[in-house]
């Protein structure tokens, strides 16, 4: 097998993860918060690839692909509402939307 | 053939079904139109079987048509069976003839009505459910007829609804017909458990014996008594009169009350095994017609004397049946029929004249305003009380006879207790007769009727006809059979019900003789006592035949008031503490707790990731180190 040994694509993909998972609590920008989550994801991604690689099979990598693909759509949805919230000239903050406080 | 028994039964179905359908599309006369026609269209398809079952050997009258397997359960496969044989089309031609000679006068009967539609609706209802009771080739059509004819009558009682009374009653003759449909379930069970099978033919031949078919008997023998009104489950029927008066004609003359007596002559078999219930059905039916009998001669409503006096002569057909003269009881049950329609259709031209009033001590004198109405009355009177000859002289007296034909002392009990209601029935009939007709007129009699609409006194054309044309058959519709001279009609049927006892001409002749005295003596009383002079206080009426022997009363009082004590204690006991109590504490819970749930919920999305994230956390943890 070439490259490093695999605890390092684990270690990176655990790192990635863990910044998008910061980067979604302690940000209050819904554009930042969508673009960690983005990071959540293709930590996950390296982590889905890294096994694939490891077992010899392709299970993972499609697997990748489809969550690109839902990432690809999440983006739109997102990015979407974050634009009509522009167009509206609300604040882009988070902690301003609670509407549905109980 | 068989086409003519699917088109009798389904006529009063389709013309049902149809005045519902069209609704205010035809107009109320023509729906009576609808529905006349239609019975009289069972009527002939009933002549039409009849005729062709003349062309059949005795032996092989007896028709059965499936269209198609209705209920299929397991083992069990129930098919919609019709079964067209000597007696159910005896029954065929009783029911949708005299049907729809009622439902003929009906037509000037309930003109001005508002609901006439519903009203006829109602009527071919009855008549169709009368006859898949007849028809119905296994057991189990039987019962749905039962239960339907259970429900015709409760929309034909409680048809006015507006009186409180009317209501009432129709509620106490479906509750009490339901006990005896009830009774009769659990006896078809029984028979589907040992027999395997509710067809007639099948059941017959596997017949049970022992406790079994004394449970049975005893079920189908409580389907019957209710059905029938006799005692103990009778007192829907005086209680029935609320009803319009053509409906009472229709459910004591040719549907509802007869069908207790079919269903003893069509299950003999299974009866006929148990000879303990068959005793209990013959001492109920003559316990019946006795108490029935003298209460009868303490009502003051027309239509109520007439109601138990159906009752005694059902009564008649009982013992009849139970002590194996099923001829007779049949016989007497076609008789029946036509005098009694006549009694209550001329009692309804008098209800009629007088705009409604029912109660004869405000009648008086009416012979001489209606005479046709009088001479049919009369008529119908003396075939009740069993005159020579009238049509109930031929059928009553074979029954008597009957009796005497077991030759041991509760035959001659029965006997006793028939001859005592032959009595009863001439007092009461001519009490009635001579109240309401003869002597001076009554000041409300003579206002009414002067004052009624009609130009002529006895009522409309189309309501006459009919009452002449039974007439004529409660005249002479008794000479088809006179044991022992010629009896066509127990030929006729022996091949469905050979009679167990056949009276000797002796015993005939001492049974007629004594019933037909007794009858004059009857008669002679309520002439001595109420033709000549009006009464203010009637001798006959004391206290306990006019509270009709206390029966309601003690429902009252072992039914009624304990389930009335129960529900108030456990209103009071445990709906209210317990139920009601525990339901206030739940819901508090709920409300406290979604209050305090609620904080949680804060609106801010990043302490819901943190949440998600925390709970990552410890679901790993708790993962990893459970490994």
């Amino acid at each position: 097998m070439l490259g490093p040994d695999l605890s390092w694509f684990l270690v990176l993909s655990t790192m990635l993860f863990v910044i998008g998972a910061l980067g979604v609590m302690l940000r209050r920008s819904p554009l930042i918060i969508l673009l960690s989550v983005e990071i959540m994801l293709n930590g996950a991604n390296l982590a889905l690839i890294t096994f694939s690689r490891r077992w010899g099979q392709e299970d993972g990598q499609v697997f990748a692909i489809a969550v690109m693909a839902v990432a690809a759509s999440e983006v739109v949805v997102g990015l979407g509402l974050i634009v009509a919230m522009g167009r509206r000239n609300l604040e882009l903050d988070v902690d301003k939307f609670r509407t549905l406080r109980g | 053939m068989n086409a003519a028994a699917w088109i009798c039964l389904l006529l009063p179905l389709a013309s049902a079904v149809g005045i519902t359908l069209t609704g205010p599309w035809i107009s109320r006369r023509a729906a009576g139109y609808v529905s006349t026609a239609t019975t009289m269209g069972a009527f002939v398809a009933a002549v039409v079987a009849f005729c062709f079952m003349l062309g059949d050997s005795p032996e092989e009258r007896a028709h059965t048509t499936t269209s198609w397997t209705w209920l299929s359960a397991g083992r069990y496969d129930f098919g919609l069976t019709l079964l067209t044989d000597q007696l159910s089309v005896m029954m065929m031609l009783i029911v949708a003839g005299v049907g729809s000679l009622i439902v003929a006068y009906s037509v000037g009967y309930m003109e001005g009505s508002n609901e006439e539609r519903r009203y006829f609706a109602y009527m071919s209802l009855f008549v169709f459910s009368m006859l898949l009771l007849v028809q119905g080739g296994n057991l189990l059509l039987l019962l749905a007829g039962w239960g339907m004819v259970g429900l015709s009558s409760y929309l034909l009682i409680g048809y006015d609804q507006h009186r409180p009374a009317a209501i009432r009653a129709a509620k106490k003759a479906f509750i009490m017909n339901a006990f005896g449909d009830a009774t009769m379930a659990l006896a078809l069970f029984l028979l589907v458990e040992k027999t395997g099978s509710l067809d007639y033919a099948d059941v017959f031949a596997n017949a049970p014996t022992g406790t079994v078919a004394t449970l049975v008997a005893l079920g189908l023998l409580g389907g019957a008594v209710a059905k029938s009104a006799q005692i103990p489950l009778h007192t829907w029927l005086p209680d029935a009169m609320e009803g319009p008066t053509p409906v009472s004609a229709l459910i004591h003359a040719a549907t509802m009350v007869t069908a207790g007596v079919y269903l003893l002559v069509r299950t003999h078999p299974l009866f006929e095994q148990a000879d303990f219930i068959l005793d209990l059905s013959a001492a109920l039916g003559a316990a019946t017609l006795l108490m029935a009998g003298l209460i009868a001669l303490a009502q003051w409503d027309i239509k109520r004397v007439i109601a138990y006096s159906t009752m005694s002569q059902i009564g008649y057909m009982f013992v009849g049946a139970s002590v194996g003269a099923y001829a007779s009881g049949m016989f007497h049950l076609m008789t029946h029929a036509f005098f009694k329609a006549l009694l209550f259709m001329t009692a309804g031209l008098v209800i009629h004249a007088l705009t409604g009033e029912q109660d004869i001590r405000k009648m008086g004198g009416l012979g001489k305003l209606m005479p046709w109405t009088r001479t049919l009355f009369l008529v119908g009177s003396l075939a009740l009380v069993g005159i020579f000859p009238f049509s109930g002289f031929f059928s009553k007296d074979p029954i008597i006879a009957s009796t005497l034909a077991r030759e041991d002392w509760f035959g001659y009990v029965l006997f006793a207790v028939a001859l005592a209601g032959t009595f009863l029935t001439g007092v009461y009939a001519f009490r009635l007769f001579f109240i309401v007709f003869t002597g001076e007129q009554s000041a409300f009699a003579r206002e009414r009727a002067t004052h009624s609409s009609h130009n002529d006194k006895e009522g409309p054309i189309s309501m006459l006809w009919t009452v002449v044309v039974l007439g004529v058959l409660a005249a002479f519709g008794g000479w088809i059979q006179f044991s022992p001279f010629w009896d066509p009609i127990t030929k006729w049927l022996e091949p469905v019900a050979a009679p167990l006892v056949v009276p000797t001409d002796t015993q005939e002749w001492v049974a007629s003789g004594c019933a037909l005295l007794l009858g004059l003596a009857g008669i002679g009383v309520a002439w001595s006592l109420y033709a000549r002079t009006r009464r203010e206080r009637d001798p006959l009426v004391v206290p306990l035949f006019a509270n009709k022997f206390y029966w309601d009363e003690l429902y009252d009082l072992i039914w009624y008031k304990p389930a009335d004590a129960i529900a108030r204690a456990l209103t009071w006991g445990f709906e209210r503490p317990v139920i009601g109590g525990s339901l206030t504490v739940i819901t508090r819970g709920f409300r406290v707790g979604s209050r305090e749930l609620a904080i949680v919920q804060n609106g801010l999305v990043r302490s819901y990731a943190l949440a998600l994230a925390g709970g990552l956390v410890i679901l790993t943890v708790i993962f990893v180190s459970a490994r």
